[in-house]
């Protein structure tokens, strides 16, 4: 897999049983790329390990006066020069692309289940864990995969280097031989030590830039009601701990360093001790101890990934956990009733209310409590808050919606939350959604009188045309007003065209000025169509074909807003939000 | 693996600003300013550094010059090689050097640690001192971006980039230092290698920094399409976009690992030219070396000794190569948080003091941009005790006038006063003593209940806390808190539904107990059900206060002393809810609508 070739078409079903699983799903993908990389890198050490051998070449050539041997040593140098330059720049790109297709492969697949899940993420905890795995658990992963064949390499090499000296020199090579595993695993069991208290650094300044990002997320909120020498003085504490523990760790990886200095220095005293005494034997040449002790000083170049690798398997152990857990997530509800191709349609009925909504009018439902309305909400859009087994479907033209295929059920009934998302993009790509292709983005955003945000956008425009449709909605539409928000995905939900429209108060934060204007907009835009609208204003209920009064749970009154507002104390006691005192006020007054 | 000859730097580039910076960026003066400060506050930190480092590298020296001396009296057949001797010298000297890269190592922590505290405490002292008009326009993601995404950009280049690179030029040098002493014309070595390092530097570093950037944007616009994805959920299941999400984090994909392969590239061009300059660097010393040594013009045990020193020459060169492009992402980032200290904190006069509470404002005309004003002459009296309802349609400027009212924004032409003093000349803490705007806002910080409470009145006790919250009708849910006061609450902590919220910001303003009240849409956001029983609890609030009230909703403004309806910038009626309806303007017509 080369990096251009990114992104895959199709990432895989990954091995989720468990996470190490998970990482040998992953390492079975790129199996050649691994093994590219450990030849590169072997390639790369063996090189170095060439450099002392022309080294101790060089100074025995001019201790025998041999300018020969001088040129041959410099002709071994340049050849180990070359052989480290192209295996150094190889084995990087090998390894880098090791990690760069792993950590694309897990993003995609990571997409995809986001995509399959849709409101399901919501409910469960596993929202956080699927951005999580996302920003932090992947680079972790991929950085185990890329070090695993730069390790690779580097023990073989030792294995063959330690061989090489042995043969080449039997007496001295079997002092580095035994030297070399005690320096490859003196530093291990400092790691633990350390890498936690870099765990509690790292806690510790997340903490410190949470509250910096609070304080300043609620900056208005500080500068207009006071309180800033508070913040500011937890965030000092906070700033200073994250200070200390830093230090705390530096201390443990000073303390790893100063080892890794003396360990291989011993082994040098051992080596120029005990070689010295050969040389003045004449067992060994003066240049074969300078080759030898060159090499001891090399050997911190192979060791460092010993190091490495034990730190990015306990990195990437949990991360891989996490990322395995959260790929073998599911969708719960199942479609009995595949009736793939069928369109269903006819009136809306929920049987546990009793709402009736009849196909192709405009009905309004108004909701006495709060949690009932949220609940009645929630069963329509196919999100039932109750237990999966006392579940009853809403029907739609006597089919139970939450059987069909979801994405034909999806199709058939649109709700819109009462907290819809503004996906970030810009205004032409918000209003690109799965439509019937009947309403155009202009009529919808007519309907909505989304004027004054065109306005907004096309000053913010990017191009000097000053075109709305390319400006950019930035992320959750923060950079627009809570009623310019609602509009504008009212204006979405419009051009989608479903069968059956469900808004669950969509205009609670539009003016009640702009509010008659976008009920009448979308009762025009929506004529034949059924439209269900949850809400409590009189604006938009004295519109609507039907309004239905649902109290203590069940539909009890049905009739136009001025009917109910005359017959039922009830439903006007909810939708004019007048107390019994002031209607009698009202009564007194008019009388 | 293609071979690739060039590359240039894909099209598309995920580092560029999306959306204008809203806040100023440094100019190079005042970082340069801004370092000299700070490398002048921890000048002895650095000086101890430097030291600490140059013995740990001189004596990383010696045992390369023991070998050399060694290897000459190997060399002329001595007898007697003083082994106890160069042993011991070997084991002082290591001894030395261990001691001393641990203190290299936790000075230069030390050191970083400090610079960055000294740096992310100072901006955020900066950031809450600025002007709340400042804040309302710009908003608060410029920010937020930067006290984020810059200071972790800054602590790579704080904690490792500034003293690695002092440390690494400081070996560097000595080590060509002890390359010199040892045999001069050895140091011709490094001369000979050094040009192919320059050039092959400068080339890559002109490209890498921005490169990084972009690479690391890239990277970050993958996860923040998933974290959409998965933050809209519901919106994406209900409009069945789950294909074009998909898509998206694809494209995004793709976009990012392009930049991923340019890196890679430069990395390629890079890496060469470092490894051919640390060979030719050793060739050159042993060929030199080599042919002084036959010549009879050094000693072999110099040439082993300077070889030697070459080798080590890797390590110092890795480490400012690897710190240095850290540094040069890292001005970027501080640029843009020193900006903020280029912006003038608006101190206003202390001595404009309000003699009264009455508010008034006269023939105000105000705009956000030049040469286009919103509003066009605006005239209101608000005697103290009044209510007032500003109605009117969306954009109409509601909400502009009434931050004029709250003294966040200075009125073009006119004023406005509180008490005859204007409002615009006294600081915003003498404002808010006298007035607070209540929005949608209703943050709720991390940390305890009683921080959220005690920010309003420091000091405050906890019975007048308490007192607080019952009178917004909050201390039912309080008191059966587990931790009472003590709860965590906000971000990580117990989530308080929106409408405990608006509670938390209502008991806020009891403790403040400002005068005047501006009121914008605070509880519009609310699902109208919760509004219900938040309304209760407002209208609590303002017994007693001035109320200058953005009504949004009719039955809102019904109850106002005077109702004022703002058109395109301007006051178009004014009057008590029954002198408006028997006016029968445009208030009128809406009113009918809504009742029936």
């Amino acid at each position: 897999m080369q990096i251009h070739h990114l992104p895959y078409a199709d990432p895989g079903a990954p091995d989720v049983r468990s996470g190490t699983r998970f990482l040998l799903w992953l390492g079975r993908n790129q199996l050649g790329g691994q093994v590219k990389s450990l030849l590169w890198g072997l390639l790369l050490h063996l090189g170095i390990a060439g450099l002392p051998l022309g080294v101790g070449l060089a100074v025995q050539a001019v201790i025998d006066r041999s300018g020969g041997g001088l040129a041959r040593a410099g002709a071994l140098i340049a050849l180990m020069g070359a052989a480290i330059a192209v295996g150094d720049t190889m084995m990087h790109r090998t390894a880098v692309t090791n990690w760069i297709t792993a950590a694309a492969r897990v993003q995609q697949l990571l997409a995809r289940k986001a995509a399959e899940l849709g409101s399901v993420l919501n409910r469960r905890v596993a929202a956080g864990e699927v951005v999580a795995v996302s920003t932090g658990d992947v680079e972790k992963i991929g950085w185990f995969v890329e070090t695993l064949s730069r390790f690779a390499a580097a023990a073989t090499a030792l294995v063959v280097i330690c061989g090489g000296l042995v043969v080449y020199q039997p007496d001295l090579g079997v002092v580095v031989a035994v030297g070399v595993p005690v320096l490859a695993l003196a530093a291990l069991p400092l790691l633990p030590r350390a890498t936690r208290r870099a765990d509690v650094q790292r806690e510790k300044a997340g903490r410190a830039t949470e509250l910096a990002s609070d304080t300043v997320a609620g900056l208005r909120v500080l500068r207009g009601i006071g309180g800033e020498e508070l913040f500011l003085r937890r965030y000092r504490e906070a700033s200073q701990e994250v200070r200390e523990a830093a230090v705390r760790s530096a201390r443990m990886w000073a303390l790893i360093a100063a080892v890794q200095v003396m360990l291989p220095g011993l082994l040098l005293v051992v080596v120029v001790l005990y070689g010295a005494k050969l040389a003045l034997e004449g067992r060994v040449t003066v240049g074969e101890l300078v080759t030898v002790y060159g090499a001891v000083t090399l050997a911190h170049h192979p060791l460092r990934n010993f190091e490495e690798i034990a730190m990015a398997y306990s990195f990437s152990r949990p991360s891989a956990k996490r990322a395995a857990r959260v790929l073998a997530l599911t969708r719960t509800t199942t479609s009995t009733q595949a009736a793939a191709g069928e369109r269903p349609g006819g009136d809306l009925y929920d049987p546990v209310t009793g709402l009736l909504a009849p196909a192709g009018l405009f009905t309004a439902v108004v909701c006495g409590d709060p949690d009932a309305a949220g609940r009645l909400a929630d069963r329509l859009g196919g999100h039932p808050s109750e237990a999966p087994e006392s579940h009853v479907s809403v029907l739609l033209g006597g089919v139970p919606l939450d059987e069909l295929p979801l994405d034909t059920a999806r199709s058939a009934v649109l709700v819109q939350d009462k907290d819809p998302v503004l996906l970030s993009g810009t205004l032409r790509e918000l209003l690109d959604v799965p439509s019937s292709g009947k309403v155009t983005a202009d009529e919808a955003l007519a309907a909505a009188r989304c004027g004054d945000v065109l306005d907004a956008l096309a000053q913010a425009s990017p191009d000097d045309g000053g075109d709305p449709a390319l400006t950019r909605i930035t992320e959750r539409g923060r950079s627009l007003s809570g009623g310019q928000r609602q509009r504008l995905a009212l204006a979405r939900s419009l051009v989608t065209d479903p069968e059956v429209l469900v808004l669950d108060e969509p205009t609670s934060a539009v003016d009640s000025h702009t509010e008659a204007r976008v009920a009448a907009g979308v009762q025009r835009l929506r004529a034949g169509r059924t439209t269900v609208v949850l809400a409590s204003s009189p604006l938009l209920l004295d519109l609507a074909d039907r309004v239905v009064l649902v109290h203590e749970g069940r539909a009890v009154a049905v009739g136009t807003h001025r009917e109910l507002l005359a017959a039922d104390g009830r439903y006007r006691a909810v939708v004019t939000r007048e107390t019994e005192e002031e209607t009698l006020v009202d009564i007194e007054e008019s009388a | 693996m293609t071979v690739v000859i060039g590359m240039a730097p894909p099209a598309h580039d995920p580092a560029a600003p999306e959306s204008a910076t809203t806040l100023p960026v440094g100019t190079a003066a005042t970082v340069r300013a801004y370092v000299t400060g700070l490398l002048r506050r921890h000048r002895t930190a650095f000086a101890v550094l430097v030291a600490v480092n140059a013995v740990a590298v001189v004596a990383s020296m010696v045992g390369p010059y023991l070998l050399g001396s060694l290897v000459d009296r190997l060399a002329e057949g001595a007898r007697d090689l003083h082994l106890p001797v160069t042993v011991g010298a070997f084991l002082a000297a290591l001894v030395v050097q261990t001691v001393f890269v641990r203190m290299v190592r936790l000075r230069g922590a030390m050191l970083g640690e400090e610079m960055l505290a000294d740096l992310r405490e100072d901006f955020l002292v900066r950031s809450v001192a600025l002007p709340p008009g400042v804040l309302e326009r710009a908003g608060t993601g410029d920010l937020l971006s930067r006290i984020t995404t810059d200071i972790d950009r800054l602590a790579n280049a704080m904690r490792e980039a500034v003293p690695q690179l002092a440390v690494g030029v400081v070996w560097a040098g000595l080590l060509i230092g002890g390359l010199t002493v040892t045999a001069p014309p050895l140091a011709l070595a490094v001369l000979v290698a050094a040009p192919v390092l320059v050039v092959g530097c400068r080339w890559y570093f002109r490209r890498a920094p921005s490169a990084y950037r972009s690479e690391a944007a890239g990277y970050a616009a993958v996860a923040a399409a998933l974290a959409e994805t998965v933050d809209a959920g519901r919106t994406v299941e209900a409009h069945r976009l789950g294909g074009r999400r998909i898509a998206l984090s694809e494209r995004r994909i793709k976009e990012w690992t392009a930049w991923e392969r340019y890196t890679l590239f430069l990395r390629s061009v890079l890496f060469p030219v470092v490894n051919i300059t640390h060979t030719t660097v050793l060739a050159a010393v042993l060929m030199i070396g080599g042919v002084f040594v036959l010549n009879g013009w050094m000693d072999v045990g110099q040439l082993t000794t300077g070889a030697l020193l070459a080798q080590m020459l890797v390590d110092p060169v890795g480490v400012i190569l690897r710190w240095y492009d850290e540094l040069q992402v890292a001005q970027v980032s501080l640029a843009r948080l020193v900006g903020v200290r280029d912006i003038e904190p608006e101190s206003g006069d202390a001595s404009v003091r309000p003699d009264g509470r009455d508010v008034r404002a006269r023939e105000v005309r105000f705009g956000y941009r030049d040469g286009v004003d919103v509003l066009h002459g605006v005239s209101l009296d608000v005697p103290p005790g009044t209510r007032v309802a500003l109605v009117g349609p969306s954009g109409a400027g509601k909400s502009t006038l009434g931050r004029l009212l709250a003294g966040i924004y200075a009125p073009r032409d006119g004023r406005i006063t509180l008490g005859g003093a204007e409002l615009s000349r006294m600081p915003a803490e003498r404002v808010r003593e006298h007035v607070a705007l209540v929005n949608q806002e209703h943050h709720v910080f991390v940390g305890t209940l009683r921080d959220n409470l005690l920010l309003a009145r420091a000091g405050a006790q906890d019975a007048e806390l308490w007192a607080a919250l019952a009178a917004v009708d909050a201390d039912g849910w309080a008191r059966a808190l587990d931790d009472g006061l003590d709860t965590e609450v906000g971000s990580g902590g117990l989530a308080l539904t929106p409408a405990q919220a608006q509670q938390v910001a209502l008991a806020r303003l009891v403790l403040a107990d400002p005068h005047t009240l501006v009121l914008d849409e605070a509880t519009s956001l609310l699902d109208p059900r919760a509004a219900r029983h938040l309304e209760r609890s407002l209208a609590r609030v303002l017994e007693g206060r001035t109320v200058v009230a953005i009504a949004h909703r009719l039955h809102t403004a019904h109850d106002a002393d005077v109702i004022a309806v703002v058109e395109d910038g301007r006051i178009t009626e004014s009057g008590s809810h029954a002198e408006l309806v028997a006016a029968d303007g445009a208030y009128a017509a809406l009113w009918r609508s809504w009742h029936g």
